[in-house]
């Protein structure tokens, strides 16, 4: 276990030590985010100009799934997207070998590989879209609430993580798949709006198939007090059967890949 | 410029056999589709402005229509090259790399056409009386898509040929991104936005990349105005011929200076 | 357990599946493949005993590389029995892990942007190497290859050879028993080959490892390794001593011959052998061993000589005497 941590602490300080090399990039990318935080506030100021309610949400429950949305990007464009890229341009250039010949699990090894530190602006603008749509809602929530909400966060970005790997666990076999990531995060762009807006067939596809509702819309209905436990528990039970499929599927790959490549 | 028909010609192959990439990149190209849920849960209780459900639903089905015709990547195929020096092998061909990157933007074009235009043509005709019905702005709609391709491609090539100076033109590309996103109505149409924000984005050139041919195929552009605003695109995309060449030519000083 | 390395009756193959160029194929390939089978290591056997210094030869697609990934475990067998230190290599068991390292010539495992003082530490951590030992191996390993002031420069600053002494440091640092070296020296200068070459053979004899090597260099076969196995289309057809090597493929000497003056061609051709070159101030007669005395004795009585020496046909002829022998057999 302290193994774990020493190589998990390594790793990280090796991703940081090179985010932190190119310092002019760091503030680029950090007004980037501020920019794209923007971007995406526009269309619900615009939406909530004009009604007061949407779907059964108002402007500022609206925000709490935003605010989410925006912490959730920021760990997907700064550590999860960056680090499997990272695996892609490895088997690419033939160098995952040296991963393979580690006396340490290879998906701990790739999973750290590579951070964008200027990403942590999506967090404090989450935490600023929070602060100011619970300001506007005009109560707060519990600790239990915010307990809950969190660990669907935790849940939210296993879920993200988990398919993350499924993509590079297929970059082993069809190398060309960086269009498949730039799908999974359009996808991953439908989480800024709550699944209820989504007519019928849709709103149950962007919960039990795509489980982006998972992502966002549970932790905002937690943090508003309107989900059950029963959901939250559900939510969770099946984040961990999805990222042991995941797990499954990855040393699935490895093994093939070892049997059949050259 | 007389190898352009085969330079298209082969751009149009290596887009079949990327086909699948192409594939997925339209799939992934969904935000209008989603914005369209997201208004339609909201003009649900009546129109939004001077859009009804129907309205909404014409407008991002034409975005998405424009949006797919006139994607180009060039600009990420430029900053590559350079930073991998690879674009030294370009300049020694006797044919100017934007004009080889240009065949290969445009030749991707038909082969969206086959699969968007036809899905798309049939869900806007079920919504016929959304549409315009003046014949001039019609016809306008190929000179105006056209010109938004261009336009779109010179901009890329434009912050492309940066990265003959700094390394972050990636970056400064995602910022215009941003900024069209909003500016030229692919996240929300021009005329839901407040006065003050709208007038100034009617003359921008974001509008012209997206905005002004869904403005002809709804009917919100007709006649003598229509013609004047595609006068106007093809300013900016003359503009835009005229920096790039510019930016161009003295990137490549630079970048024969230092050796690339 | 005999041998630190044994491999018994190796076979490696691949399937490849056949790619023809057009749309008809490329969807007739949706539902019916067509596969080569590529036997890349056929029915290979050695053993290697613990300390050997072993040289691997053999022309390009021989097999060299696929035995290599098949001994340090990145590669399963399709059939036979492979035992490194005393594992299955394909079970790729951490005790395994820890004791071997694989250094590829034109790939590296130094974090690019960073400098190789930062991917030791991270691999410190990863082959959870105490303190101490690691302070002493990175300080040995710094004074053989003189590392000093290399091991804070980002890697990418770094010349070639440079970033090949830093990349045989971070491979060492876990003091492994066994060391895989495919094509160390490609690319590297003269001079910096030579580095290599002393460095491993240093290496070898400080820590007892074996090391198995392959090259495409012969200088480094011959300077480093007393005993080489060659493979040609997956067959090992030859393992055993160098010298004994050339000596069964090409046991001819040559004759090296500095004139003072210009000598004619008969004359050269009367020394009993083949006129390999001839110039005016130097020729090279090629002589079986036979026949050497004679030729030697003659050519100091009869010709204009300033010098005169006898050395072996250079080991790239010989190879590809040998490879050429195995086509036609």
């Amino acid at each position: 276990m302290k193994r774990l941590f020493a190589i998990i602490r390594a790793q990280l300080r090796a991703a940081f030590a090179l985010a932190l090399q190119y310092r002019l990039d760091f503030v680029v990318d950090g007004l980037l985010a501020i920019l794209w935080i923007g971007v995406t506030l526009v269309p619900v100021l615009v939406v909530f100009g004009t009604r007061p309610e949407v779907s059964g949400w108002t402007f500022p429950e609206m925000l709490l799934v935003l605010g989410w949305f925006i912490a959730l990007k920021g760990f997907l464009e700064g550590a999860i997207s960056p680090s499997l890229t990272n695996v892609i341009e490895h088997i690419r250039k033939g160098t995952l070998d040296f991963v393979l010949l580690k006396p340490a699990d290879a998906q701990l090894l790739v999973s750290l590989g590579k951070i964008e530190p200027a990403r942590v602006i999506d967090l404090f603008g989450a935490i600023a879209v929070f602060v100011y749509a619970f300001r506007r809602i005009g109560h707060h929530p519990s600790m239990l609430q915010v307990l809950v909400a969190l660990s669907l966060l935790l849940a939210a970005l296993l879920v993200l993580y988990s398919i993350a790997i499924l993509v590079v666990s297929i970059a082993f076999f069809a190398v060309r798949v960086d269009n498949l990531l730039y799908l999974f995060q359009s996808i991953f762009d439908i989480a800024r709006w709550p699944t209820s807006i989504f007519r019928g067939g849709l709103a149950i596809v962007f919960t039990y198939v795509l489980p982006l509702a998972l992502m966002t819309t549970y932790p905002a209905l937690a943090l508003l007090g309107r989900l059950s436990l029963q959901t939250a528990l559900g939510a969770v039970a099946s984040t961990l059967i999805f990222a042991a499929f995941s797990r499954t599927v990855w040393r699935l790959s490895i093994a093939k890949y070892t049997s059949a490549s050259s | 410029m007389k190898a352009y028909p085969q330079l298209l010609r082969t751009g149009f192959a290596a887009m079949v056999a990327y086909r699948a990439e192409m594939l997925i990149w339209m799939f992934a190209t969904n935000m209008p589709l989603v914005m369209l849920a997201l208004w339609s849960a909201v003009a649900r209780g009546g129109p939004v402005g001077p859009y009804t459900q129907t309205g909404f639903a014409a407008y991002y089905l034409g975005s998405l229509l424009v949006r797919l015709m006139t994607g180009s990547w060039v600009v990420w195929e430029l900053t590559m090259e350079i930073r991998q020096g690879t674009l030294a092998l370009r300049l020694l061909r006797p044919i100017h790399p934007l004009l080889a990157y240009s065949a290969e933007n445009l030749a991707a074009v038909p082969l969206r056409g086959i699969i968007a235009i036809p899905v798309v043509s049939i869900l806007l005709y079920g919504m016929r009386a959304e549409l315009g019905h003046d014949t001039l702005s019609w016809i306008l709609l190929a000179p105006a898509m056209f010109g938004a391709w261009l336009l779109t491609f010179l901009v890329m090539s434009l912050i492309g040929t940066l990265g003959l100076w700094f390394e972050s033109a990636g970056s400064l590309f995602d910022a215009w991104l941003g900024i069209s996103a909003i500016l030229s109505g692919y996240l929300i149409p021009l005329d839901l936005f407040p006065s003050a924000v709208r007038d100034i984005a009617l003359v921008l050139p974001f509008r012209f990349l997206l905005s002004f041919p869904v403005e002809l195929v709804l009917g919100k552009a007709i006649g003598l105005h229509a013609v004047k605003l595609l006068a106007v695109q093809w300013t900016y995309v003359g503009a835009a011929l005229i920096a790039t060449h510019f930016v161009w030519r003295s990137g490549l000083k630079r970048y024969a200076a230092y050796g690339g | 357990m005999r041998g630190m390395i044994r491999v018994n009756r190796l076979q490696k193959w691949y399937r490849v599946h056949q790619r023809q160029p057009g749309l008809g194929a490329a969807l007739r390939s949706l539902f019916h493949r067509k596969y080569d089978e590529v036997k890349a290591v056929d029915e290979v056997s050695f053993s290697i005993e613990a300390g050997e210094r072993v040289g691997f030869l053999g022309p390009n697609g021989a097999g060299k590389t696929t035995t290599l990934k098949v001994l340090s475990g990145l590669l399963h067998p399709t059939g036979g029995e492979v035992s490194v230190a005393g594992f299955k290599p394909q079970d790729r068991v951490r005790g395994f892990l820890q004791q071997i390292t694989l250094v590829m010539g034109q790939k590296q495992q130094l974090l690019w942007d960073l400098p190789p003082a930062e991917t030791f530490l991270l691999n410190r951590a990863i082959y959870d190497i105490p303190k101490a030992q690691y302070a002493e191996t990175l300080s040995e390993l710094t004074a053989l290859l003189d590392l000093g002031p290399l091991l804070n420069k980002p890697t990418r600053q770094l010349s070639l050879g440079e970033r090949m002494k830093c990349e045989l440091a971070v491979a060492l640092l876990h003091r492994p028993k066994v060391l895989f070296l495919d094509e160390p020296t490609i690319g590297l200068d003269v001079s910096m080959q030579v580095t290599v070459r002393d460095f491993v053979r240093a290496y070898n004899q400080r820590f007892g490892a074996t090391v198995l090597l392959t090259s495409h260099y012969m200088e480094d076969v011959a300077a480093l390794c007393p005993r080489v196995m060659v493979i040609d289309k997956g067959h090992l057809i030859y393992d055993g001593g160098l010298p004994e090597l050339v000596q069964r493929v090409r046991p001819d000497k040559r004759l090296i011959l500095r004139l003072s003056k210009p000598v004619d061609r008969k004359d050269l051709e009367a020394l009993g052998g083949t006129l390999v070159d001839h110039r005016d101030a130097e020729a090279v007669v090629q002589v079986s061993q036979a026949l050497l005395q004679a030729a030697v004795s003659r050519a100091l009585a009869s010709l204009p000589l300033r010098d005169l020496s006898v050395e072996d046909p250079p080991l790239e002829e010989v190879m590809r005497d040998l490879f050429a022998q195995g086509r036609a057999a």
